[in-house]
């Protein structure tokens, strides 16, 4: 081959592969998922009467005593908007080391929070999962260990019986994918949904 | 201007398309944005997607054209580049890749050319004049948000590809710790195993074509115990946690009802398990991509996805290319062993000569030194510390991750560290475009002088290259070269952020 031929086949070979791989691939997989799975493919929304309360995968910030609560979070504001201009919301995992002394009162300030508004559960320690943040910042689940500490806050601020309580979380519990595959979890969205009637 | 832009973003400034283009062309896939705020859905498909494609078809043509030098003598040559590429995207690639995407879509993963969901959030929260958030009826708020987002777009047919090809360059700034790219254990699974799949088979391909199952055996056994060996090192770090968290007894850092441990930066859904299992197998393999924050990682758990970069990316490696650096390492040991016993170093059959060893001595040492040389050169620039998230030792291995990451092409990231800026786009895209195809050139050329050597039959005193004490030998050369290197930067970063936690 010369090096012209060479040059030649080499920008076909490129213009070839991005219609492969860039327009018919993608085109594919799309066409089938919105067949198939639309739910998913769609984000896997949860909407009720015509309004969107979220997705099953992306987790909300809950403070309100009344609510069970997720993960901590840090919040964006600067990079979405809607198509008015207004700012929505969006998250971001910390990415603080947890060797450091900025992390100690972080998770002291927390624990102080929490131990505050769980006046039930004394001096027990605190789930973990309760007072970091999240690899995504959007951690949609709790570990059940998380939502249990809360039950008897929930019991006292939302006028449902323990059982009640139990029952919502129990419900919107997955356990490990075939018994074995990752961790159990309680999607916090949806318990707070149900706590509030709407699901 | 262009189509397929919904959310209307903005372009990207000069360095940082640079860096991006280096980046997805080297098979890095290091990520100085984050992608649903910063990319388009049409740069996703056709400029990334597309490479991702490429660029482990072309290392699966290096390696091929590699394989035919030790096996065959004079004129058969080394094969045609265009017909392996193509044979690696239409009958390896995009099959496994249909069938990874779907699987993700079924299990949760957004697939649509929609623009981004804005949902109604139950509890809406006050922003301040100043920008800080806070509760809706605080009498700072000056404004309220009552809405979140919901990004979507075609992320599973690019995450699929993303993990096949040990790219790793995440549809989401925070790659597979996103319940959207990630939904489930399972696709946590499938994602972990489809990383390691074609470095793993790659290794046994070897086996089979060139040197008899018994020498892909070796190296397997190899890559295997230092794979091993780094996930057990993680696993336990991050599931001891740090006294930080631990608040004196008052967090309970127990397995009851929960993973325990150090769960900043991870996933409920994975727990410390899972990854750890994904930070060891994609820092082994050139993956990179993510599914919790090495940044907020122990000190020692941060470490070793660190070590296991820094050498050389040769522990089952990026496709193709992972394999071709551990048989530079192979020709090392062969060389270094037959010095000692007194022979000339020959391997499968074919004698080595200056020039060959030159070559494995090219691909033994080019990650060590550019990461050096990067490392040295961010440093350099007093402004990189504005761009450091953590204080202390810590700030120090943000930089030295990112130093490594590039240099290793893997791409993973201590994520804090703010790395779009003009200088720092600008070394680590030369580090990477060096560590891809310093390494692809000399594999070339190697190629091309094994394939002129005839075969010598095997003798007595040929040194064996499967049996136990050979396997032994390698591993330790990969440290000597690559661990030897980094030890005094590791002292200074994680080393001594850890004594400063214990101490």
């Amino acid at each position: 081959m010369t090096k012209a031929k060479t040059w030649i086949t080499g920008v076909l070979f490129f213009l070839v592969a991005t219609v492969l791989c860039g327009v018919l691939y993608t085109a594919a997989v799309t066409g089938v998922a919105q067949l198939f799975f639309p739910h998913q493919a769609n984000g896997s929304l949860i909407e009720v009467d015509g309004t969107v309360y979220g997705s099953e995968l992306i987790g909300q910030q809950f403070t309100d005593e009344k609510h069970l609560w997720g993960r901590a979070t840090s919040l964006n504001t600067t990079s979405f908007t809607d198509d008015a201009g207004n700012p929505v919301l969006w998250y971001a995992p910390s990415n603080i080391s947890p060797a450091s002394d900025e992390f100690a009162s972080i998770v002291q300030e927390r624990v102080d929070r929490i131990r505050a508004a769980h006046p039930e559960q004394g001096n027990q320690p605190i789930p973990s999962d309760l007072v970091t943040n999240s690899g995504s910042g959007f951690d949609p689940h709790i570990s059940p260990a998380a939502a249990e500490y809360q039950v008897e806050r929930l019991v006292r601020t939302t006028g449902k019986s323990a059982s009640e309580i139990r029952a919502i979380i129990d419900a919107c519990t997955e356990q490990p994918q075939f018994g074995i595959l990752g961790e159990a979890r309680v999607n916090v969205l949806k318990v707070n949904l149900m706590l509030d009637g709407i699901l | 201007m262009l189509p397929g832009n919904p959310e209307g973003l903005p372009g990207l400034s000069w360095d940082l398309a640079f860096n991006t283009a280096v980046s997805f062309v080297t098979n890095t896939n290091w990520q100085a944005y984050s992608g649903e705020a910063a990319l388009s859905y049409l740069s996703q498909a056709l400029g990334l997607t597309v490479q991702n494609f490429v660029t482990p078809a072309v290392g699966l043509a290096v390696l091929f054209a590699l394989f035919r030098g030790l096996v065959s003598e004079g004129e058969r040559g080394l094969g045609n580049f265009f017909v392996d590429v193509t044979r690696a995207l239409l009958f390896v690639l995009l099959p496994l890749s249909l069938v990874v995407a779907l699987a993700d879509v079924w299990q949760g993963s957004p697939q649509n050319l929609a623009p981004y969901e804005e949902v109604q959030l139950l509890e809406p929260v006050g922003v301040t004049a100043e920008g800080d958030v806070v509760a809706a009826d605080d009498p700072a708020a000056v404004d309220t948000i009552d809405q979140a987002v919901v990004p979507l777009g075609p992320q599973a047919s690019q995450v699929a590809i993303k993990q096949l090809g040990t790219n790793g360059g995440g549809y989401n700034g925070v790659n597979s710790a996103s319940a959207l790219e990630n939904p489930t254990p399972l696709t946590n699974l499938i994602q972990c195993l489809s990383l390691l799949l074609l470095p793993v088979t790659c290794v046994f391909s070897f086996g089979r074509f060139v040197a008899g199952r018994r020498q892909g055996r070796a190296l397997f056994a190899a890559m295997f115990i230092l794979l091993v060996a780094g996930l057990v090192a993680i696993a336990v770090a991050e599931q001891l946690g740090t006294p930080q968290l631990a608040a004196d007894g008052q967090v309970y850092m127990g397995l009851d009802g929960q993973s325990g441990g150090n769960m900043e930066g991870k996933e409920t859904r994975f727990g410390v398990t899972d990854s750890s299992l994904w930070a060891a197998f994609t820092t082994a393999a050139s993956n990179g991509a993510v599914n919790a924050m090495h940044d907020s990682f122990t000190p020692l758990g941060g470490m070793v996805p660190m070590i296991l970069m820094a050498l050389g990316e040769v522990v089952f490696g990026g496709v193709g290319c992972g394999l071709y650096g551990m048989i530079g390492f192979v020709l090392l040991t062969v060389f270094i062993a037959g010095l000692m016993v007194g022979r000339t170093p020959e391997y499968l059959g074919k004698k080595l000569g200056p020039k060959e060893m030159r070559m494995a001595a090219v691909l033994c040492v080019t990650t060590p030194l550019l990461i050096l040389i990067g490392g040295t050169a961010l440093c350099l620039d007093p402004a990189t510390a504005a761009s450091v998230n953590n204080a202390g030792p810590h700030g120090f291995s943000e930089v030295l991750y990112a130093a490594v990451s590039t240099g290793g092409n893997n791409g993973s990231a201590f994520a804090g560290f703010n790395a779009n800026t003009p200088y720092i786009n600008v070394v680590l895209a030369l580090e990477m475009l060096a560590n891809r195809f310093i390494p692809l050139a000399a594999v070339c050329v190697l190629a091309g002088s094994l394939c002129a050597r005839p075969k010598v039959a095997v003798g007595a005193g040929t040194l064996s290259t499967s049996n136990a004490l050979f396997v032994f030998l390698l591993i330790l050369m990969v440290l000597l070269v690559g661990a030897l290197t980094m030890f005094p930067a590791l002292a200074l970063g994680p080393v001594a952020e850890h004594l400063m936690m214990v101490l």
